[in-house]
């Protein structure tokens, strides 16, 4: 009894996880029991709507004959070069506007307008520039994470309290030093969340893109579905578009915006 | 020459809410020879952290100039230390790379900048503190360990902002006793500012009382070092000085 109590009261990092986990697949599994019993009880046509079945089958299918993964890598690629550019692009950018008053007010009302457009407006005219295929996907992109990630990094760098680039000074840095030592990680942890932030919208917006400009990419795997009335192999693309998401969200970016917050002692 | 010298320093702010300007510090000279211990003292509002802020070159002066190491100054640089009310550590690097900093921004390599802030951390009691992060600490430790990376970074004169006014009575006292501890045992060249009259009694060889913004008058402090509170408390010395200097505050 005492022992159960103790379990209880103080239960391991593993088990906390891992109950966390639990509640976060049972209402999902719920809503998959539900459809699977409705899709049944009213004999929906798998035209409408398949069953979890059919579902299944066709995600076995594309996994067998690789479709899956030629889909999942061409989208993957796109995020990850078009994040990249965008951090490479809006770290610095953000910095400037963080430092400068002058920069950060021409520029300002530019980022209003701009981070209205972000995403799927720009496609018409991305594929005039790019064509068809991976340039116009990965500058949508491009923009969705590029504005997010160059505003918190401007809020970043303005969070520094001054007497900590005071302090600097004073202990002989350099225009350089300062940005290294000082701004960059002052401003990281607002970083990584306008990373998080941005790729939230960016893969929106990739999914989208893929159906109008590509034809590879889980948006056009989606599309192309639709045009054999294979209901089965668009929900299956679906729950793969979520999944993926989540397990980015959850595994990769989450757990870095944690380390980094709590490692510097910024949330008290 | 690691001393400093103030002429005829004066600052004017503009309030934009009154529409019009203020005048914080007027006229304010000063001598810090090397070696020397001074405290400027004052009541808040007085001028106190604005002469500090001129002298480490955070803010321009509106007159006057500033004399360190035979050169003057404008701008923040590193001959002048500066020790902040509160500690302004950088909260990404470990205690031991924070006093580390100065060191590597002069280009001194890796290991020997390390050696260098494990020799001050020591001298403070601080070694076992090396590798924890600043908002691991305490508020005293923090102090503490802003003092040693001024000091760290060998500068000509240390400039110290009210550093322990946040900290507890207890603590407090401690800081003293060690500031002036370690003080007699480098000789670095101090400007230390405070309202706290005991404690700038305590601390310095000279005592300068400051009121709106002028020096009203400069009190030497001849008393024995080492100094402690223990002896302090009822040393009659101590307490004539600290009525003559707690007088001339309250006039100001
Ligand atoms: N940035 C500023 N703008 C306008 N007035 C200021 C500014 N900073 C300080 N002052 C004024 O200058 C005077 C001196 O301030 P300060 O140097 O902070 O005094 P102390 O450190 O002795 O308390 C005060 O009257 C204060 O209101
Ligand atoms: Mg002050």
């Amino acid at each position: 009894m005492s022992a159960l109590a103790q379990v209880d009261a103080k239960p391991s990092m593993a088990w906390k996880r891992l109950r966390s986990a639990l509640y976060f697949v049972f209402p999902l599994l719920c809503l998959v029991f539900i459809w699977e019993f409705t899709v049944r009880i009213f004999s929906v046509h798998p035209g409408v709507f398949p069953g979890v079945g059919a579902v299944l089958k066709a995600g076995a299918e594309s996994i067998a004959n690789g479709s899956l993964f030629l889909h999942i890598g061409a989208s993957l690629a796109r995020v990850l070069v078009g994040t990249i550019l965008a951090v490479l692009v809006g770290v610095p950018l953000g910095i400037l506007m963080g430092v400068s008053p002058g920069v950060s007010t021409i520029l300002t009302p530019l980022f209003r307008f701009f981070s209205v457009l972000a995403g799927i407006a720009w496609i018409p005219i991305a594929t005039l520039w790019f064509g068809y295929g991976f340039g116009a996907i990965t500058f949508v992109i491009f923009n969705a994470v590029f504005f997010v990630v160059a505003y918190n990094t401007l809020l970043g760098v303005a969070s520094i309290p001054p007497q900590l680039r005071n302090a600097a000074w004073s202990l002989g840095a350099n225009r350089w030093d300062m940005l290294k030592e000082v701004l960059l990680p002052g401003a990281l942890p607002n970083i990584v969340t306008g990373i998080r932030t941005g790729l939230g919208f960016a893969w929106r917006g990739l999914i989208a893109a893929e159906m109008i400009a590509t034809n590879l990419g889980l948006g056009y795997m989606l599309f192309l579905a639709r045009d054999f009335y294979r209901t089965e192999l668009i929900v299956f693309g679906m729950i793969v578009i979520g999944i993926l998401w989540l397990l980015i969200d959850r595994l990769v970016l989450a757990p870095l915006e944690r380390r980094t917050i709590e490692r510097w002692g910024l949330v008290r | 020459m690691k001393s400093l010298t103030i002429n005829h320093l004066s600052k004017t702010y503009f309030d934009p809410y009154a529409a019009k300007h203020v005048t914080a510090v007027q006229d304010v000279s000063l001598d810090v020879p090397e070696g020397e211990f001074v405290a400027i003292v004052g009541p808040s509002g007085c001028g106190k952290t604005t002469i500090l802020n001129m002298i480490a070159g955070f803010l321009p002066a509106s007159g006057g100039d500033i004399i360190v190491d035979s050169r003057k100054v404008s701008g923040p640089g590193p001959d002048r230390g500066v020790v902040f009310q509160s500690h302004a550590l950088f909260p990404w690097k470990t205690v031991l790379e924070n006093v580390a900093f100065g060191p590597k921004m002069r280009g001194v390599g890796l290991k020997e900048r390390e050696e260098i802030a494990r020799d001050y951390l020591a001298l403070a009691g601080l070694s076992h503190a090396a590798e924890r992060y600043p908002n691991e600490l305490s508020g005293g430790m923090q102090q503490r360990v802003g003092v040693v990376r001024a000091l760290a970074n060998e500068p000509a004169v240390l400039l110290m902002d009210e550093p322990f006014a946040s900290v507890d009575a207890q603590t407090r006292m401690t800081l003293q006793e060690e500031l002036t501890r370690i003080w007699q045992a480098r000789r670095p060249t101090i400007l230390f500012i405070t309202h706290d009259v005991p404690e700038a009694v305590f601390l310095a060889n000279r005592v300068v009382v400051l009121s709106k913004g002028r020096v009203l008058e400069e009190v030497e402090i001849d008393l024995p070092r080492p100094r402690s509170w223990d002896a302090m408390m009822d040393d009659e010395r101590f307490k004539t000085l600290s009525a003559r200097v707690l007088q001339l505050v309250r006039a100001a």
